[in-house]
């Protein structure tokens, strides 16, 4: 069976289940105390790397590159909780990690970092991600990126990749309707941006946490710094959605009065 | 002055669907806030002429048709390299088009291709001293941002549902595109639906249904009562073909044993879900958990059934919260809504 | 697999020992000061494993002189930290009963009334002490997140590069060797809820080193089943425990707390309870009440508690309009010299809280924690230095010489006799806090403290004189058909006052547990809180686990056998020292086994 070259980007973002709220500085927008939000990497990019590393071990002689922008401080809390997980080489990008950085600008600074993979097989490659993020959710990040790399056959919302005797690769996207779209690729490289895929998390395992953690805190002090600096971007305002409703709380209703008030009401045309 | 195109796929049929019509009048009010850039749409498929029809009175100057049997297949190169033509061929400063999964899938690269910038999932489009102004989510629909940009083309992808599609006569005039596709490494060979066979996910449906992880956990007599939900659950919808949703944790429980087989990760609402757009929904045994926060964002007349009145997810979130065993409602509502 | 040192667990101790151990790990010129024992010319591999999902969180109000961390940290670089402020105000408040259903014994009637005919001596129900005790005080100390600080230093340690700390890592149990610890396994994961192997299954691994250090805190399952294996010394025992219940809240706009004001309040809402509140910056404040195990209500509960004390008018004044930002729970072990342990052998050493460094009369543990870690970091550079290894007579003379000479030591000998009192009675607590305080320690209020199991009286012995034994026995029943909580029907009954809950403050406890944070139960561990022998639940008349679990995650069956809901459990640990029922009067060990467990709370803001 042939190998695979699989970069893995994931940008990280703030635990979900943190209180998050939007500042303005003289820096542009952020989050309050963004700095010191404890982070996870994005739960779909987690996905990615969860499959990537299936994907490796089924396939022997092929690697892992997580590929990551965000500040050094963060990449390194989150390679805490990620390291023991699953081996990869680390593409660590120093810079701003926020929900309100411009795609383009991230896809730009992470290509860098994959051109400079050595000994990269562009034949094998496998540019994986999530297909959103839990900060910008834009979606388009990983395509960017893509593209930038002129890799053409690209596939977002990924659920399943089955390799095929014959080296192709049968990929179910999730398209409308709660379906997926079957599509099947001769060969890499592609770009594959991942929803839920169909792993679970891996347990942590120490041998591989102390296995990653020697090349990965040297690579992350080599970090290449970018800025993304929002050319041209202006944020005019961000704010929560203050929308509370006047909730009626129905008590003491026998069953079968709230089934007739639920039935009317479903009945009724919006 | 702007050039504004409205990008977007036809379907099999040669038809543009909801979320295509719907941007078609976002552009349209973008245009009319920008106080009068030009509008031009730029259709591609197998089959797209017919389309333009469809944009009848949203003020389109023209529809660029992009037509080849490559297109007839949702794949990126094919498509992004439509796109591209498209946006070349007029000149567009700002391309607005729908945030449907075959957009979706080439938007970023297609910003790139041609120079561009991109922001996606925007809710409104309008005008603010002669420029255009954005409004789009942040960090799972828990902000909300308004946003310009100075480089052009700027790519847009509005989400579906916001906007109406346009109504009007005076179709624009067809102007047909040609472009060498290139070939692609991609064949798509169909489309597949949840293996559990009941179709439980309808993004047209007037009512969201939510089922929370208290269908799975035990009931009041100490013992789950799967098989049971499951039953209760899937006559409601059969019987009002509503769309599934599910909490995470509902959702997460696959392989614990108590799980509602035919609920999977594509249903799940909330922070790492889909936050769908239903005119109605009705979220059941959901305490404590986010659907009435984050999945019901864009449903707009909320009703839960729970067995908790105190329940601060429900609070402020729904318009009434009845305080009952969902089982018995749910079941008594069934027998109402007839065989 | 091997290392040099292994730590259980990341505190505020193992921040300590981290950050003063990893400073003399590199020489100058950034090479490493020592070598690897197992691979001689790789550096010293020094690893932590802690069991939550992050090193920051759970919800953790602090307020601390601080003199270990600024003599760690002498350039104040925490003060970056976004809930840091100097302390500016300081206030000892002694709550009186704005109701009639607090217990007040008669002298604390009697001083009620005293105080209220006093002209200006109470305010807004409270009396304000006129100075804080010296021993208490913390007037030139700060206000800070210990998860915000925890991260902080963990950041700063990640980054050194010099030890690695990994968390979602639970340790298991030590590991044995001729008498010495010689490192520890971890736990098992890809696991069913009974620890039966399932899909995914890996044995937990065993992590070998020299030194194994345990700061996993006062429930710390190693620490224990150190204490188990090698008894205690004589004459001591962890007989004192307290459940400190936290919330964050955001003050109204208009609140006139500035930054840095410390209330510590006493009296109310009953009389063993004490509370505190500390204001952040940013009009954020943290404030929270400790139920002890002296406080003999054998349906003790704390949040029911925490809503009273939160309205009591010299509380709600501030408090009214506040909403719930964050909430959580922690054991703390208050014996402090009296439960310390060995604090070395063979092969490991203990720090910080499990260790029995927090003190009971200063209201301080973190720094002392951290000043543990720091002296045992200093005792390990010394013995590295000298080529030595980590022998129980090496570590004495390095690391407990330095804790035996040091501050801790001494104010923890002051505080030794500071809450006999309490064994006797709220007053005579008091009394002999203050004797102890002014005496250095030399006098107290005799009273010898016992064992919680021991103490834990009947229903109809506690409420004697308010509830009939019938009564007592209607309300349990009662309780058993609807599923309402013992405490919740008993409190009601002697007349505390509905909650009133108002949806941001005042919410019901599940909902506290919801939006203050989100439990995580990762999938493919065991359960950590395990019943031994599920037929003395049965049996069991106290159930006091079940009152005092902070997450309602214990709860009792049809056939009476006690539930664990991990979906809901904060970790905090109330039920292993709440159980009534002992098993093994040697080590003390009761019959609800608390493990170290993956996931836990998720605070909303730490």
């Amino acid at each position: 069976m042939a190998f695979f070259h699989i970069v893995v980007c994931g940008g990280l973002v703030p635990d979900p289940l943190q209180t998050l709220e939007p500042v303005s500085g003289p820096a542009g927008w952020s989050l309050k105390n963004e700095s010191l939000l404890p982070s996870i990497l994005d739960p779909w990019a987690a996905n990615a790397l969860y499959e990537a590393d299936a994907l490796a071990k089924a396939n022997p002689g092929s690697k892992v590159w997580l590929a990551s922008a965000a500040p050094k401080v963060k990449l390194q809390q989150v390679l805490m909780a990620l390291a023991q997980k699953a081996p990869f080489e680390l593409l660590p990008v120093d810079a701003p990690a926020g929900g309100f950085t411009d795609a383009v600008e991230c896809a730009l600074a992470l290509a860098g970092a994959v051109q400079s993979i050595e000994g990269l097989d562009r034949s094998r490659l496998l540019l994986f991600g999530g297909w959103e993020s839990a900060s910008r959710g834009a979606g388009a990040t990983l395509s960017v990126l893509g593209e930038k790399l002129g890799l053409t056959e690209q596939f977002q919302g990924v659920d399943k990749l089955t390799v095929d005797g014959d080296g192709s690769l049968e990929i179910l996207e999730r398209v409308e309707g709660g379906k997926h779209q079957v599509s099947v690729l001769s060969s890499p490289p592609a770009v594959l941006g991942w929803a839920t895929g169909g792993r679970a998390e891996p347990p942590n395992n120490p041998q591989i946490g102390m296995a990653n953690m020697r090349a990965l805190m040297p690579s992350l002090q080599k970090a290449r710094a970018a800025k993304l600096p929002g050319d041209g971007l202006t944020l005019k305002s961000v704010s929560l959605p203050r929308q509370k409703r006047n909730t009626q709380v129905v008590k003491d209703m026998p069953v079968e009065q709230i089934a007739v008030e639920i039935v009317e009401w479903i009945k009724k045309k919006p | 002055m702007e050039l504004i195109l409205l990008l977007a796929a036809t379907d099999a049929e040669g038809n543009l669907g909801k979320p295509a019509l719907g941007a078609a009048t976002a552009a349209q009010a973008l245009a009319s806030a920008l106080g009068g850039a030009k509008l031009v749409a730029g259709l591609f498929g197998a089959r797209a002429s017919q389309a333009a029809a469809l944009l009848a009175g949203a003020g389109f100057e023209k529809a660029l048709i992009l037509e080849s049997d490559a297109l007839s297949q949702a794949r990126y190169a094919t498509d992004a390299a439509a796109g591209e033509a498209l946006v070349k061929a007029c000149g567009a400063t700002l391309v607005v088009a729908p945030a449907t999964s075959r957009i979706q899938r080439i938007i970023g690269g297609l910003a790139q291709r041609c120079g561009g910038k991109v922001d996606t999932h925007l809710t409104e489009l309008t005008a603010e001293e002669g420029a255009p102004l954005a409004t789009r989510w942040f960090y799972r629909q828990r902000m909300s941002g308004r946003l310009k940009r100075a480089q052009r083309p700027w790519f847009m992808t509005v989400e579906a549902g916001l906007y109406p599609p346009p109504a009007g006569s005076g179709s624009p005039a067809v102007e047909k595109v040609q472009a060498a596709l290139p070939s692609t490494l991609t064949r798509v060979t169909g489309e597949k639906s949840p293996a559990s066979g009941a179709q439980t996910i309808r993004p047209d449906a007037d009512l969201l249904f939510v089922a929370g992880a208290g269908w799975c956990k035990k009931q009041a007599d100490g013992r789950l009562h799967v098989p049971e939900a499951e039953k209760v659950i899937l006559g409601f919808l059969e019987k009002t073909q509503s769309s599934l949703g599910g909490s995470k944790s509902v959702v997460d429980q696959s392989g614990e044993g108590t799980v509602l087989s035919f609920m999977s990760h594509l249903n799940q609402v909330g922070q790492t879900g889909s936050t769908p757009r239903h005119a109605k929904g009705l979220a059941t045994c959901c305490h404590g958990e986010e659907p009435h926060t984050v999945g019901w964002r864009f449903v707009n007349e909320r009703r839960a059934v729970n067995l908790n009145a105190n329940c601060g997810w429900a609070q402020g979130k729904a318009d009434v919260l009845y305080v009952a065993d969902a089982f018995k409602v749910m079941e008594r509502v069934n027998d109402l809504l007839g065989g | 697999m091997d290392a040099d040192i292994v730590c259980v667990g990341f505190g505020p101790a193992t921040g300590g020992f981290l950050t003063t151990l990893s400073r003399g790990l590199a020489k100058s010129d950034g090479s490493p000061a020592f070598e690897n024992r197992i691979s001689p010319g790789s550096p010293l591999q020094v690893v932590c494993y802690e069991r939550s999902d992050d090193l920051g969180y759970g919800v953790s109000g602090v307020v601390s002189r601080a003199r270990s961390l600024k003599a760690s940290f002498p350039n104040g670089e925490f003060s970056q930290l976004p809930f840091y402020s100097p302390v500016t105000e300081e206030k000892v408040l002694y709550l009186l009963d704005p109701g009639k259903a607090s217990r007040r014994p008669s002298l604390m009637r009697a001083a009620d009334a005293i105080l209220k005919r006093l002209p200006g001596a109470v305010t807004d129900g409270a009396f304000a002490l006129p100075y804080v005790p010296p021993y208490l005080h913390k007037k030139d100390g700060m206000v800070f997140s210990l998860g915000q600080f925890n991260q902080w230093v963990g950041s700063q340690l990640m980054a050194s590069g010099l030890v690695q700390l990994w968390p979602g890592t639970p340790v298991a149990r030590a590991l044995f060797e001729d008498g010495k610890v010689v490192g520890i396994r971890l736990a098992d994961q890809g696991v069913d809820k009974e620890g039966r192997p399932a899909a995914g299954f890996l044995p937990g691994m065993d992590i070998r080193a020299g030194l194994t250090v345990v700061g996993d805190g006062p429930v710390g399952p190693i620490g224990r089943q150190l204490d188990m294996h090698f008894g205690m010394p004589p004459g001591h025992a962890a007989y004192e425990w307290a459940l400190g219940m936290k919330v964050v809240v955001d003050l109204p706009a208009d609140t006139s707390l500035k930054a840095g004001t410390v209330l510590h309040t006493m009296g109310y809402p009953e009389p063993e309870i004490f509370g505190f509140l500390y204001v952040y910056p940013g009009n954020v404040a943290t404030g929270g009440i400790f139920v002890p195990s002296w406080f003999d209500n054998p349906a003790r509960t704390s949040y029911r508690y925490l809503q009273h004390w939160m309205q009591h008018p010299a509380l709600w004044k501030h408090l009214k309009g506040a909403s719930l930002r964050s909430w959580g729970a922690k054991s703390l072990q208050e014996s402090g010299l009296r439960g310390e342990p060995y604090l070395v052998g063979n092969g490991f050493a203990r720090i910080g809280e499990g260790s029995g460094s927090t003190n009971v009369l200063t209201n301080s543990g973190v720094d002392e924690a951290w000043e543990t870690g720091a002296q045992l970091a200093e005792g390990v550079l010394e013995l590295l230095r000298e080529k030595k290894t980590f022998t129980k007579t090496d570590l004495e003379q390095t690391y407990v010489r330095r804790r035996r000479q040091s501050w801790v030591y001494r104010e923890g000998q002051m505080a030794e006799k500071a809450r006999d009192g309490f064994q006797k009675g709220f007053v005579q607590g008091v009394a002999g806090m203050l004797i102890s305080g002014l005496t250095g320690g030399f006098l107290g209020w005799p009273g010898r403290p016992l064992a919680p199991y021991e103490r834990i009286p009947s229903l109809a012995d506690f409420y004697r004189g308010r509830l009939t034994e019938e009564e007592i026995d209607e309300i349990r029943k009662n309780c058993q058909l609807t599923g309402q909580s013992l405490h919740d029907a008993l409190m009601d009954r002697v007349g505390w006052p509905p909650v009133e809950l108002d949806g941001h403050l005042l919410v019901s406890h599940q909902d506290a547990l919801l939006v203050g944070g989100k439990v995580q139960a990762t999938p493919g561990f065991a359960d950590h809180v395990v019943v031994l022998k599920p037929q003395l639940c049965k049996v069991c008349d106290r159930r006091l686990c079940v009152d005092m679990c902070s997450g309602q995650a214990l709860g009792v069956a049809e056939d009476g056998e006690i539930r664990f809901d991990r979906e809901k459990c904060v970790h905090c640990g109330a039920c292993l020292w709440n159980c009534a029922k002992l098993i093994d009067a040697l080590t003390g060990r009761s019959n609800l086994d608390f493990g170290a467990g993956a996931g836990g709370l998720h605070s909303a803001e730490n």
